[in-house]
């Protein structure tokens, strides 16, 4: 029997054991992480290391094969991305859930859409100013809101979809590369507002980032995924660019050791097969 | 008639479904409105079908009167109203080829539980319940199990079709309820199939109901925005929360309901239920290129019920208008295909400029 985690308190979140395959591929083997109230936790890892699935995992969109989820000290099974909003969990996609068809504020709005008091028509107006004032206060500048999506750069639909997590009314929110996209300018805007709402502490927040430098300046703490579980867990205060990349580099060398040893053993058994016979 | 090339995105005029208008009305010229008018996802259809009205009306003294808008209902009010459910699940990305079969299948039904004693209206919403019933299987079909929706639908289709002909034994009955009755007051029809397809203008009074709710559904509810995010980008709108499955099942219902509605209104309408399979295809076909020629995408994430009511419209005034032209019966089908090939391209040239300035 798995019981809640003694430091429970203060953690908002906790994740224990996740396990998670697609077929043959396993994308997360036993991952647990915590995260505190108003903390910014920074995920690290190789690309297809699994961070995204566990985003997924926590935000509702897919199930885990094994482990346990708890959130504010109550186990957390969310059924459905809808279902983990209303508790509170909400998320910025790595590939933004946008629908080009849909206009700038309509997009803001899928699923959470405002209607005209107990009629199920669209408050258009309403959604509109609101989707205005959002991106207006990141510091984002669209002429027109009406527009397909589709028509935007790509930084400008990286800043709808982070505008739409950030006014979700989330207590927590998972950032999965909310800055791949953007220019310097538009990033530097992003990361200021995470700065802000950070201050504000009542947002605890877990991104993803590639870049080290604003893992180090934005987040409290780090996490990095290797090989399907965590393999570092520290603060941002206690660790440094040159350690973060040390891992990486390590890392690197041991995967490609291990790929020569392979590959050494694979000849050997080739060129012992034919006597075999 | 230049398509606003030069404009940019920001500062066209607004046009389509999607817009603000906000455009000064006064101020609008006559070269705007029509640039408007050709600019909206409906626009271009509408001037088709304009001009076709307008070139019958001159070249046939007879076409544009009273008498012969009666005689083109028919052609025109069943297809927009099973039109109306096909683009849902056109703009969804999938196809209903089922409606045929419902459209057969639902008149059949009515027949059998009015032959159990149940009263006229009871036996419609019981008929109509039956077609529900079959939406929501080509729906878990599609949207639960993973088959292809062309292949479901076509799978129901016939199955529909051949039930009918098993039940019916092939052979034509009588529309329960559809008879005149005489009375003191002279012949006349009865209140219920007035109402239900055989007054004179019921079924236009249906059509345009339905698609009137059917357009307002799409452009302005929850279910119209996430029939769209369905259809343009699958795992974007399950990701963001749209509930893909049951918005899927649910324009399955419409269209098999709908379908179900037209053949009852049509049975009424010509006081007989006929179990000919190949009539409904063609009227299956007619819908759903009615659809296609009003502006909805068979690709997805793009449609208009409008659309698809002004392309039943075309329809509808070139099989009358050719008709009267007394265009030999076997030419028909040709003048009919090449029309809307022709409707088709001008759709898609205008359409393609309707993107290239920026608008919707
Ligand atoms: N829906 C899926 N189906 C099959 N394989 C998947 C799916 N999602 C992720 N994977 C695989 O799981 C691994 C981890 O992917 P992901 O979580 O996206 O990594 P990251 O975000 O860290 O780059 C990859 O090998 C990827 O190919
Ligand atoms: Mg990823």
């Amino acid at each position: 029997m798995i019981v809640a985690p003694v430091s429970a308190d203060d953690d908002v979140l906790r994740v224990e054991h996740i396990a998670k395959s697609f077929g043959p591929v396993t994308a997360l083997r036993d991952v647990s992480l915590h995260l505190k109230k108003g903390e910014v936790l920074g995920l690290l890892g190789d690309n297809g290391a699994g961070k995204s699935t566990l985003i997924k995992t926590i935000c509702g969109f897919q199930k885990q094969d094994s482990g346990q989820m708890w959130l504010k000290g109550q186990p957390y099974e969310p059924k459905s991305v809808e279902q983990a909003r209303t508790l509170g969990v909400d998320v910025v996609y790595q590939d933004l859930a946008l629908i080009d068809e849909l206009s700038v504020y309509q997009n803001m709005f899928l699923c959470r859409e405002e209607r005209r008091s107990r009629l199920p028509f669209l408050d258009r107006r309403r959604m509109k100013r609101e989707a205005r004032a959002a991106l207006n206060e990141i510091g984002i500048h669209l002429p027109r809101l009406d527009v397909p999506v589709a028509r935007l750069s790509g930084g400008q639909r990286q800043s709808i979809a982070v505008a739409r997590g950030v006014y979700s009314e989330a207590d927590i929110l998972l950032l999965d590369e909310p800055l791949a996209a953007m220019g310097a300018k538009e990033g530097a805007m992003i990361l200021e507002l995470i700065a802000r709402l950070k201050a504000e502490g009542e947002l605890s927040m877990i991104m993803i980032l590639h870049n080290y430098v604003h893992v180090l300046e934005s987040c409290d703490r780090v996490n990095m995924i290797v090989d399907g579980v965590i393999a570092l867990d520290k603060p941002t205060a206690e660790t440094s660019l040159e350690e973060l990349t040390e891992i990486v580099v390590d890392e690197y060398r041991r995967a490609r050791l291990a790929a020569q040893a392979q590959e050494a053993a694979d000849a050997a058994a080739e060129a012992s097969a034919p006597a075999a016979e | 008639m230049s398509v606003s090339d030069g404009e940019s995105p920001v500062t066209a005029p607004a046009g389509g479904q999607a817009h603000e208008r906000k455009a000064p009305r006064a101020a609008v010229a006559p070269l705007t409105l029509i640039r408007h008018a050709l600019t909206t996802r409906e626009g271009s259809i509408i001037v088709i079908t304009a001009a076709l009205t307008v070139y019958f009306s001159l070249s046939l003294s007879v076409f544009f009167t009273t008498a012969n808008f009666e005689n083109l209902l028919p052609y025109f009010a069943p297809y927009a109203i099973l039109a109306a459910g096909e683009v849902f699940l056109m703009i969804n990305g999938e196809i209903d080829l089922s409606i045929g079969g419902c459209y057969l299948f639902a008149p059949l039904m009515f027949y059998e539980f009015h032959n159990g004693g149940i009263p006229l209206i009871p036996c419609t919403i019981l008929a109509l319940i039956v077609c529900m019933g079959i939406g929501v299987f080509n729906g878990f079909v599609t949207a639960v199990l993973g088959v292809n929706s062309f292949i479901t639908t076509l799978g129901t289709l016939f199955t529909l079709e051949g039930l009918t002909l098993i039940v019916s034994h092939a052979e034509q009955l009588e529309m329960p309820g559809a008879q005149v009755v005489s009375n003191a007051t002279g012949n006349h029809i009865t209140s219920f199939a007035s109402a239900f397809g055989a007054g004179t203008y019921s079924e236009l009074f249906w059509a345009l109901g339905i698609v009137l709710v059917l357009q307002v559904a799409l452009t302005r509810t929850r279910w119209g925005l996430h029939t769209i995010a369905v259809g343009s980008n699958r795992i974007a709108a399950a990701e963001a929360g749209v509930k893909v499955r049951t918005v899927l099942i649910r324009n399955f219902v419409v269209c098999s309901t709908l379908a179900g509605f037209v053949g009852i209104l049509e049975a009424v309408r010509s006081n007989s239920i006929t179990p000919d399979p190949g009539a409904a295809n063609s009227v299956l076909l007619d819908a759903i290129a009615a659809a296609v020629i009003g502006g909805t995408l068979l690709a997805g994430g793009s449609g208009t019920v409008v659309g698809a009511m002004i392309g039943a419209l075309f329809l509808g005034v070139l099989q009358d208008g050719l008709a009267i032209k007394g265009v030999n019966a076997d030419y028909l089908d040709f003048y009919l295909g090449v029309a809307i090939l022709v409707a088709m391209l001008i759709n898609r040239y205008v359409g393609r400029a309707r993107r290239r300035s920026g608008l919707g």
